[in-house]
């Protein structure tokens, strides 16, 4: 590693960086200058490093001023640093595409913030956030329900007894009975793998489900020294729901559910 | 006096405000619409998912990203035009020089 970057030394500590665009990633609390190697955005290997502001500091790249499209290639990016700086420090994260014109103009928004960003740094500290996503196989849903719920079982009978004299209306109210049974069994998980995961988490917020297959999208923010339990109670509650629900678990995350820091930014042209 | 005529001699101010009303209406919809990125937000979350879950393969995710895109610089477009913020680009902090208390 020494080697391979001895080449480049010369270039890039005997010149400071250029004072153009920079990307920023998030904020943390650093009063020392810090390297985090060359992953920036923009698929030329930048180098992330921290511009200053007493003890605070913006972890940012340089980057010509542009607007980064949200492509996969580019959140994977602008995820990946936030990964990798959030192993050492606590990080508030920045919103994707964020780029001011010099690393004058970065410190002055950790000025003017001071105070907000330091209170949540505070508030942040050793917090982890972590995703839940349950997508459960709707046909398996129903099918469980037309074995356990009497009142539909009766109702499928009854119609698949007398296919041809079967009301309109009674496959209709089947229909309704199924929408309903689903529901309350959808609430039911929720609230199950919510109940359960409360005790291990310092809070939760609800997302609005993606497509049609998912019944919920979640966050939790965790204490680091509970990452195991949370984990546990997740295997648990997958194992348990095996048979019809799918659990999405990502993360360690920066906090970008429970921050929010209203900058007041406005456009540079 | 049937119904028919009691429409027709209905005052006319009336029909004519709620013509009024629903142009502007059209027009801002249409507007909120031109200037509105959440749908396109929910499609590249769904899109993503689909990817995530094998429903779809790297290239057919690469085309229909890049249509998002191209609609997410649309959006952005009329939003400039419309002098309204846009997200990402360049940015500074922002002095008011009238602070309100």
């Amino acid at each position: 590693m020494d080697e391979l970057m001895a080449g480049d030394r010369s270039v890039a500590t005997s010149t400071a960086p250029p004072d153009g665009g920079k990307y920023v990633y998030c904020i943390v609390r650093s009063a020392r200058p810090c390297e985090f190697g060359a992953i920036g955005i923009g698929g030329e290997a930048n180098r992330v490093y921290t511009v200053h502001h007493e003890d605070l500091a913006a972890v940012v790249s340089d980057t010509p001023i542009v607007i980064y499209d949200p492509t996969r290639e580019n959140v994977l990016a602008h995820e990946f640093v936030n990964e990798t700086v959030m192993r050492e420090h606590t990080v508030i994260p920045m919103s994707f595409g964020t780029v001011f014109r010099s690393g004058d103009d970065v410190s002055e928004l950790l000025r003017s913030t001071y105070e907000a960003f330091s209170d949540v740094l505070d508030k942040m500290r050793d917090k982890i956030e972590f995703g839940l996503k349950v997508l459960w196989d709707r046909e398996r849903v129903i099918a469980t329900l037309e074995r356990t719920n009497e009142e539909i079982r009766r109702l499928k009978d009854e119609i698949e007894r007398n296919a041809q004299n079967s009301t309109y209306f009674a496959r209709i109210q089947l229909g309704r009975l199924v929408e309903s049974a689903l529901e309350e069994m959808g609430n039911a998980f929720v609230a199950d793998v919510h109940a359960s995961l409360r005790p291990v988490a310092v809070a939760s917020r609800s997302n609005k489900p993606i497509g049609d297959r998912m019944i919920m999208n979640a966050a939790f923010l965790v204490e680091r020294s509970e990452s195991e339990a949370f984990d546990e109670k997740v295997k648990a509650l997958s194992h348990r729901y095996e048979e019809l629900l799918t659990f999405k678990y990502t993360g360690p995350w920066p906090p970008y559910n429970f921050v929010n820091i209203k900058l007041k930014l406005e456009r540079a042209d | 006096m049937g119904l028919l005529s009691k429409l027709l001699t209905f005052p006319i101010s009336a029909p004519v405000a709620g013509v009024q009303f629903s142009l502007e209406t059209v027009e801002r919809v249409v507007r909120d619409e031109l200037v509105d990125d959440s749908a396109i937000k929910e499609e590249l979350m769904e899109l993503q998912l689909a990817l995530d879950e094998g429903d779809i393969d790297g290239e057919e995710y690469v085309r229909r990203e890049a249509e998002l895109m191209q609609r997410f610089r649309e959006v952005r477009y009329w939003r400039e035009r419309f002098g309204m913020g846009v997200t990402g680009g360049p940015v500074r902090v922002q002095h008011d020089e009238e602070e309100n208390g």
